[in-house]
């Protein structure tokens, strides 16, 4: 009742604390919508994938840019007992090139080849599907037409080896990047084409397999090896590294939130240590005093992320807006999970002060009397 | 319950060997339900520290402290927290008011420390701001009364948990004696109709003169003859 009543008399004060909250706190959903932004570049295409297994070579490290398999290895792992629907995968990186043909912003897409009507088949959110040998239509992903400022019936040039080839654009995507790289779907015959040359017998046929079915991942055979898709995601190059560095980049955010609170709180206590002896020479337990702290901070620790989340959402959507995309995305959950660590740890800064409440002793009530 | 309290060879030393200051030593007295008694004394004859000692804000070096039987002397911090707050009403002499609540709101905080109905509360609180004569500045903030009227407020404090002991440390230190004497009259009032105890630390004799019973107090020690009523 005291400690909710002196929010409401100090607004001052404690708005200013509620201010820092919300600092930090968005500080900290940034940084974690960053890693959430990074991790989507680096291969949402690949957790699109509508697999419960992905086939690699078995000499590829699980390395999807080196990862090359023969057809008959395909046919082993789709004909595995337990698979109920199986489909090569071809992955290739091209470059952009306008259709002017200026090299003067070269950037890459990531290019997956696909058979149409299988489980590879991405779904269209504008335009139409790649009808059988369609060899020069693609489907882009929306970040591939922000990026090129293209829409769905341009055409586009794509530069690969010493050559290159035009692509009508006939449908959109949301299948999200690879590598960074804005996603393109093709038909894996004119993948194969573009990547060897030709569709001879005996050139590599995908680079991985998705496969459907129970209790794939783990199996390794003649030429394959199958994960599941989170042991594939890990496993794109730089993946690991990045996302532990934005672990720490959001736990030194927490560590400082609540040193901050702390500070702050241990600072307001000393302040306040004649009207805790008051407090307690009438009888309060340290426990009182220190449960009108916790609730302090508790309001304010709500108060400050409640701040904090429609900042960092409207910050995001601003970021959206920008021609350069900057990598911040957000899920329910990097608020819903960033909100309770921050109100969780500004509590457990609040703890510095309860050594703090339990050591003031209740005779000092009387005043400064020698 | 009427309140007895029963204090047998209490002393308190601060300091050990050559540096020991014996602030209280060997006082022993005893009082009868609804008796109001002043204690006075120069400074530094140990009045506060008897006073905080009965109050359970300090621990006695040794003797005994007995209210209603109880010997709240060798209580822990815990017990001796629940002694204050269930058993004691202490006006301090500066007051301690928290500056940012309203007079009623610091009489409420009683019940927010010691529990119990918050209907009889606001009731009780409500009825003692009447009786002491604030009733229009009941809901201004501590910190923009006057000391006579923060003073009022907190002897109000001191009884809102209908206390066995009010204790009451050098009341006219922020009250005109004419306004103080009348506090005191509705202080001792309230403890001779239920039985309780009041002890009234002072150096104004004046005052000390409405008390049923004066203790003088000279250097820790009681002054002959002082037990005597007056």
């Amino acid at each position: 009742m005291i400690g909710l009543l002196e929010i409401r008399r100090r607004k001052f004060q404690f708005a200013l604390i509620a201010l820092i909250v919300t600092l930090i706190t968005y500080l900290v959903l940034m940084v974690n919508g960053l890693g959430v932004g990074l991790n989507e570049l680096s291969g949402r295409a690949l957790k699109n994938f509508n697999a419960d297994g992905i086939a690699y070579s078995d000499k590829a490290n699980l390395s999807v840019v080196r990862s090359e398999m023969s057809q008959e290895a395909v046919g082993r792992a789709i004909a595995l007992p337990g698979v109920t629907a199986g489909t090569p995968i071809g992955y290739f990186a091209v470059n952009i090139r306008k259709l002017d043909g200026s090299n003067a912003k070269v950037k890459s897409a990531a290019m997956i080849g696909y058979e149409p009507g299988t489980i590879g088949e991405p779904g269209v959110t504008a335009g139409r599907k790649l009808a059988a040998g369609e060899g020069d239509a693609i489907l882009a992903d929306k970040s591939f037409l922000k990026l090129t400022d293209l829409k769905v019936g341009d055409s586009v040039t794509l530069a690969y080896r010493l050559t290159s080839r035009s692509f009508r654009i006939v449908g959109e995507i949301d299948q999200g990047a690879f590598f960074f790289q804005p996603t393109i779907y093709a038909l894996r015959a004119t993948w194969q084409e573009m990547k060897y040359g030709d569709n001879a017998p005996g050139q590599p046929a995908a680079s991985i397999v998705l496969l459907k079915g129970k209790a794939l991942p783990g199996l390794i055979g003649d030429g394959y090896r199958i994960v599941d898709k989170d042991t594939a995601f890990n496993n794109i190059e730089g993946v690991t590294s990045q996302q532990s560095t934005v672990d720490a980049l959001a736990a030194f955010g927490y560590l400082i939130g609540a040193l901050v609170i702390g500070v702050f709180f241990y600072v307001l206590t000393l302040q306040k240590v004649a009207q805790i002896g008051m407090l307690k020479a009438l009888g309060a337990s340290s426990f009182f005093v220190f449960r009108q702290l916790l609730v302090q901070v508790f309001v304010l620790a709500i108060v400050g992320v409640g701040a904090a989340v429609p900042l960092a959402w409207l910050t995001n959507n601003g970021l959206q807006r920008l021609p350069e995309t900057v990598p911040v995305a957000f899920t329910t959950r990097t608020f819903v999970v960033t909100s309770i660590a921050m109100v969780v740890t500004a509590l457990v800064g609040a703890i510095f002060s309860g050594r703090q409440v339990a050591k003031v002793d209740p005779i000092i009530a009387l005043g400064q009397q020698q | 319950m009427p309140a007895t309290l029963r204090v047998t060879n209490l002393s308190k030393t601060y300091g050990r060997g050559e540096q020991a200051v014996y602030a209280v030593r060997g006082v022993s007295f005893a009082t009868e339900p609804g008796e109001f008694v002043a204690i006075v004394g120069p400074s530094g004859s140990g009045k506060t520290t008897l006073l905080a000692m009965i109050g359970g804000l300090l621990t006695p070096t040794g003797g005994s402290i007995e209210v209603n039987g109880r010997d709240i002397a060798k209580l822990g911090n815990g017990e001796r927290a629940a002694y204050r707050r269930e058993s004691v009403g202490y006006v301090f002499q500066a007051n301690n008011l928290v500056p940012y609540l309203t007079g009623r709101e610091n009489l409420l905080l009683m019940q927010a420390i010691a529990g119990g109905g918050r209907k009889e509360a606001r009731q009780r609180a409500s009825q003692l701001l009447e009786e002491l004569g604030l009733a229009s500045r009941a809901d201004a903030f501590a910190s923009r009364l006057s000391g006579g009227e923060r003073q009022r407020v907190a002897i109000g404090r001191a009884l809102m948990n209908n206390p066995d002991l009010v204790l009451v440390d050098e009341p006219t230190a922020s009250l005109d004696s004419q306004r103080g004497r009348q506090v005191v009259r509705s202080l001792m009032e309230e403890v001779k109709s239920r039985e309780k105890l009041g002890i009234m630390v002072t150096h104004d004799m004046e005052m000390a003169a409405l008390a049923d019973r004066v203790l003088e107090l000279h250097d820790g020690l009681l002054k002959e003859g002082s037990a005597a009523s007056v």
